[in-house]
Order: C-alpha cells, then sequence, then structure tokens
C-alpha cells in the first residue's frame, strides 16, 4: 500500500469532523471516495495533504507514518493535491504556476515535458491564470500538483467545475494518470462515472466510511445506489 | 503657475516617500495579512541608521546600505520575536502588536539619540533653474534613490525564485504549502524586504527634513492611505497611490494650509473605504 489511513479523525476546531476512517490505497490505482456535500470529503483531502488544522490516527506514505509532517515537506515526498476550489495562483503566469513549485528536480524540464503534455497552456504560458477558463483552470492544477512528479495525487472534485462536455476527457486524464503508477485518491460527486475508473470506492457519511469495497461490486450494490449514487 | 509646479515637484517628492511606505505596508499586508503600525518606526530606524552609519563610515552610500540593513533586521527580528506567534490569531491581534513594536522602536532610539531633531550634514548646493522652476540637485537624488529602490523591489518580487514564492504565498498561502513552499523562509525574506524598503522610506526622508524620533510614525497615516488607495496588497498601486497623495498633499497647502496638509491623508483614507474599498488598482477577491 503506498497510502494507507487507519482510525484518522480530526476537524478544523474542537468538533471532529473525521471520526475514525480506514482507508487504503495501491500503486497505479483509483479510489474513489463519494458522498453527500458536507460528509468530508474535501476535509478527508485535507487531513492526507497536510492542511487539517487537527489530526488524529495514523497516515502512512509508504508505511512511513506521515501525520506530524508539515503540507510542504508531505508535498516533497510525493503527494501532490488538486483542491476542489482555488487550485490555482490566479496573479501567477500560467508558467509560474509551474515554475513557483519547489522540490522539484529538474525544473526546466519538467515545465518543458508539462507544457507539452497541455497544449491549450503552452500557447498562453505567460498569461496570468486568472485569464484562464475553468477547464484550462483545472489542467493547470494537475500540471502544478505533477510538477514533483507525485506518487499519489489527492484529487478534489476535479469533474465539478467543468462544463459537461469536457467531464470524459478529465476521467480519461486520470485514468491515464493511474496507469503511469501514480495512486489516485479521487473525490468526486460523478460517482458512477468515477467509479467506473476506479479500482475501490468509498462511500463518506457523517465523516465515516459508510461503505467500502471493490468499484464494480459498489456500482453494483443496491443500497449504495439508491442511497448515494443518485440515478447520474 | 511656476509656484504650483515648484509645489507639485515638492509634491513628487514627499509622493515618492510615501510611496515607498505604502509599499513596505502593502508587502506585508498582501503577505503576512495585517496592517502593519511598526512601518513607520521602522522607517525612523533606517534614518538613525544611515545617519550613524554615514557619520561612521563617512559615505552616505554606506551609511544608506547600513541603514537597510537595520530596517531588513528590524523587520526579521519583529516577525521572530512577535508577529510568528501571532499567525494563527486575528489581523486584530496582529495590528495591536505592531502598535507595540512601534513604540518599542521609537522609545528606544528616542532614549539612545534624545528627542532633538538631527540632520544629513550635505554640501549645498544651489538649485537648477529649468524654465524658471527651481529643481534641487538633491531631489534628483532622492529621486533616483527611490527609484532604484522600488525597481529593485519589482525585480525580486517578478524575476527571483523567493519573489515568485512570496507572491505565491500572497495568492494562496494553503496552495502555496502543497506546491511544497516552505511558508517560513517566505515570510523571513518578507520581512527583511518590507523592513529595507521602510529604511530606504525613512532615510530619504531624513535626507529632505530632519531626523528626528517622531518622523516615521508622523508618516503611518499617509502610508495606510497611500496603500489603500492602492488597492491594499498592490504593489505598483501603493506607489501610485503614494505619489499621488503627495502631489496631492502639497499643492493643496496654498489653499489648505500646511498644519491640515496631513487632514487630507485621513480623508482620502475615509473616502477610499466608504466608496471604492479596493482602491484604485485592487482586486476585490485580493481581500480575504
Ligand atoms: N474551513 C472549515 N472550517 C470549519 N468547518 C469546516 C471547514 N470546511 C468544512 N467544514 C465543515 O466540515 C464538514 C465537512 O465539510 P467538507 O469536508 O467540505 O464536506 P464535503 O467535501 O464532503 O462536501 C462540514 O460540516 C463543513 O461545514
Ligand atoms: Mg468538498
Amino acid at each position: 500500500m503506498i497510502l494507507s489511513l487507519e482510525a484518522v479523525t480530526g476537524g478544523y476546531g474542537e468538533v471532529d469532523i473525521l471520526n475514525g476512517i480506514d482507508l487504503a490505497l495501491e500503486a497505479g490505482s483509483i479510489l474513489t471516495v463519494a458522498g453527500t456535500n458536507g460528509a468530508g470529503k474535501s476535509t478527508l483531502a485535507k487531513a492526507v495533504v497536510g492542511l487539517l488544522p487537527r489530526v488524529g490516527g495514523r497516515i502512512r506514505l509508504d508505511g512511513r507514518d506521515i501525520v506530524g509532517l508539515p503540507a510542504e515537506e508531505r508535498a516533497r515526498a510525493g503527494i501532490g493535491y488538486v483542491p476542489q476550489v482555488a487550485n490555482v495562483f490566479p496573479s501567477l503566469t500560467i508558467e509560474e504556476n509551474l515554475a513557483v513549485v519547489e522540490g522539484v528536480a529538474d525544473r526546466r524540464g519538467r515545465i518543458g515535458a508539462l507544457l507539452a503534455m497541455f497544449p491549450a497552456l503552452a500557447e498562453r504560458r505567460r498569461f496570468r491564470a486568472q485569464s484562464l477558463s475553468g477547464g484550462e483552470r483545472q489542467q493547470l492544477a494537475f500540471a502544478r500538483a505533477l510538477m514533483t512528479a507525485p506518487r499519489v495525487m489527492v484529487l478534489d472534485e476535479p469533474t465539478a467545475a467543468l462544463a459537461p462536455s469536457r467531464v470524459a476527457e478529465s476521467f480519461e486524464r486520470i485514468a491515464t494518470l493511474a496507469r503511469t503508477g501514480i495512486a489516485v485518491l479521487l473525490i468526486e460527486q460523478r460517482a458512477r462515472q468515477a467509479l467506473a475508473i476506479s479500482h475501490r470506492g468509498a462511500i463518506l457519511d457523517g465523516g465515516k466510511v459508510a461503505l467500502a469495497g471493490p468499484a464494480a461490486d459498489l456500482l453494483a450494490d443496491e443500497t449504495a445506489a439508491r442511497l448515494f449514487l443518485g440515478a447520474g | 503657475m511656476t509656484d504650483l509646479l515648484e509645489l507639485a515637484i515638492a509634491g513628487l517628492m514627499s509622493g515618492l516617500v510615501i510611496g515607498l511606505a505604502a509599499l513596505a505596508v502593502t508587502l506585508v499586508f498582501g503577505i503576512a495579512r495585517f496592517a502593519n503600525a511598526a512601518t513607520g518606526d521602522t522607517m525612523t530606524l533606517g534614518a538613525y541608521a544611515t545617519l550613524g552609519g554615514t557619520a561612521a563610515t563617512g559615505s552616505l552610500i554606506a551609511g544608506g546600505a547600513i541603514g537597510i540593513l537595520a530596517g531588513a533586521a528590524a523587520g526579521v527580528i519583529a516577525y521572530a520575536t512577535v508577529f510568528r506567534k501571532l499567525e494563527r490569531r486575528s489581523p486584530v491581534a496582529a495590528l495591536l502588536a505592531s502598535i507595540g513594536v512601534g513604540f518599542v522602536i521609537r522609545a528606544g532610539l528616542g532614549l539612545v539619540y534624545g528627542h532633538g531633531q538631527q540632520v544629513f550634514q550635505l554640501p549645498l548646493v544651489r538649485p537648477w533653474r529649468v524654465w524658471g522652476i527651481r529643481i534641487q540637485p538633491t531631489d534628483l537624488e532622492i529621486a533616483a534613490a527611490a527609484l532604484a529602490t522600488l525597481a529593485a523591489v519589482f525585480l525580486i518580487l517578478h524575476a527571483t525564485p523567493i519573489g515568485r514564492q512570496m507572491r505565491a504565498v500572497a495568492d494562496d498561502p494553503d496552495l502555496a504549502r502543497v506546491s511544497g513552499i516552505a511558508p517560513r523562509r517566505v515570510m523571513i525574506a518578507l520581512w527583511a524586504l518590507a523592513g529595507g524598503v521602510a529604511a530606504v522610506a525613512g532615510c530619504l526622508l531624513g535626507i529632505k527634513t530632519v531626523v528626528a524620533p517622531e518622523m516615521g510614525w508622523d508618516m503611518l497615516l499617509p502610508a495606510f492611505a497611500a496603500a489603500i488607495l492602492g488597492g491594499i496588497g498592490h504593489p505598483v498601486g501603493a506607489v501610485v497611490a503614494g505619489v499621488l497623495l503627495g502631489i496631492a498633499q502639497e499643492t493643496a497647502t496654498p489653499w489648505v494650509g500646511f498644519t491640515y496638509k496631513i487632514a487630507l491623508s485621513f480623508a482620502v483614507l475615509l473616502l477610499v473605504l466608504l466608496v471604492r474599498p479596493r482602491g484604485l488598482f485592487g482586486r476585490i477577491e485580493g481581500v480575504r
């Protein structure tokens, strides 16, 4: 297991938002985390990347407990993160958004490779990120998170800000990430589509894992379908 | 007409000083997210250190460098001892603490140097006359120093890795951290930069007028007004607004009188806060 969570609790203040979460993620696999609004999905993502003020339990990256590690060191240790909102530096140019990332071995080469991967960004490399469309911002956020060549990517509702016509493309890109060996923790409202490209799935409710298992089983599970996956 | 032009030139000079002070305010506000009321007293410290450094080395340039170092050191020390510990608290706590830090600097300088005024002993130069307008060669040197400082700050912000990191933290501190940027390094660089800029402002003000323990504190209101007018957290805006405010203050003097020109800053401050809180250049989302 590249990433594992054991009895993870935590929150922003006195109140626990996460109430004992166990999850595991294998290299090159995708784990979808679904759940209603306010279930604690984004809070879980913050706990993993190191932005949650208070965390209990264990979070292991390659077996090493990283709960005490600050966010910037987790990033350098190989955890990439695309937040749900505010996922680019708006006043920095496209190129600066990538160049600003620390803990990158060959920065120039990496920027070149990522811009080649996202031609729309390459074209506008000298423009400020605030001038980008929602879809382009998403691409930049992906590229920024990929700068450190992470082994784990935490994606918080990557398709939420996209035009419907762009959603399939985005899921395709995520599947490609996993094929290159990156472990993906995919938080998604579009649970059916997400599960379709995932190996495993978990459904969060009230800061707890309500249901978990192989993605195919969850898709077939009537209770899961009725309670959490909706019609889509 | 000539009189008005000469007033405008005087305004430009004080405007550059206000602009530099506002730049120091706005840098700290944009990145550390509070209004630093110790900025004025850091200016004063810079002026005294330059005075002392000039006396010790016999060179104003070397003295200025010592002044800048002193301002930068004061900024870093204030961060390490006070502001770092208030990072997770409200901006009001930091603002109140900064009033205290400013008081300590001011009182310390008063204790060491006394409350009298000191002046830079510069050779007297006859003013030039260009189309009947008097121009002081010293003013040109002051303007050149101010512009060089601005150029240096913008170079640091836009052409160095640490400057890029500062702008990233200003945009989004959490996103900066998950991008591997260590906040501590950025903060130390910020406080050194802001302290150095404030010291230059104080030094130029001291050369233009006199050096006294209250000189910087008296500049705080215009500096805040310019920072807000320029769109808080917006470096270019702060400088432009500082110059505008300086020119407005001086050219208004014949009408409002010398004692009331400072009131203009206050009027501008109130007006901007009431009518256009984001200032001339600020983005509304820039203020979080
Ligand atoms: N920054 C915050 N400070 C305090 N409470 C928060 C914060 N962000 C989210 N919460 C609370 O945490 C709970 C879970 O939120 P979140 O993790 O964002 O849910 P989800 O992503 O599943 O919609 C909610 O009750 C929300 O109000
Ligand atoms: Mg969320």
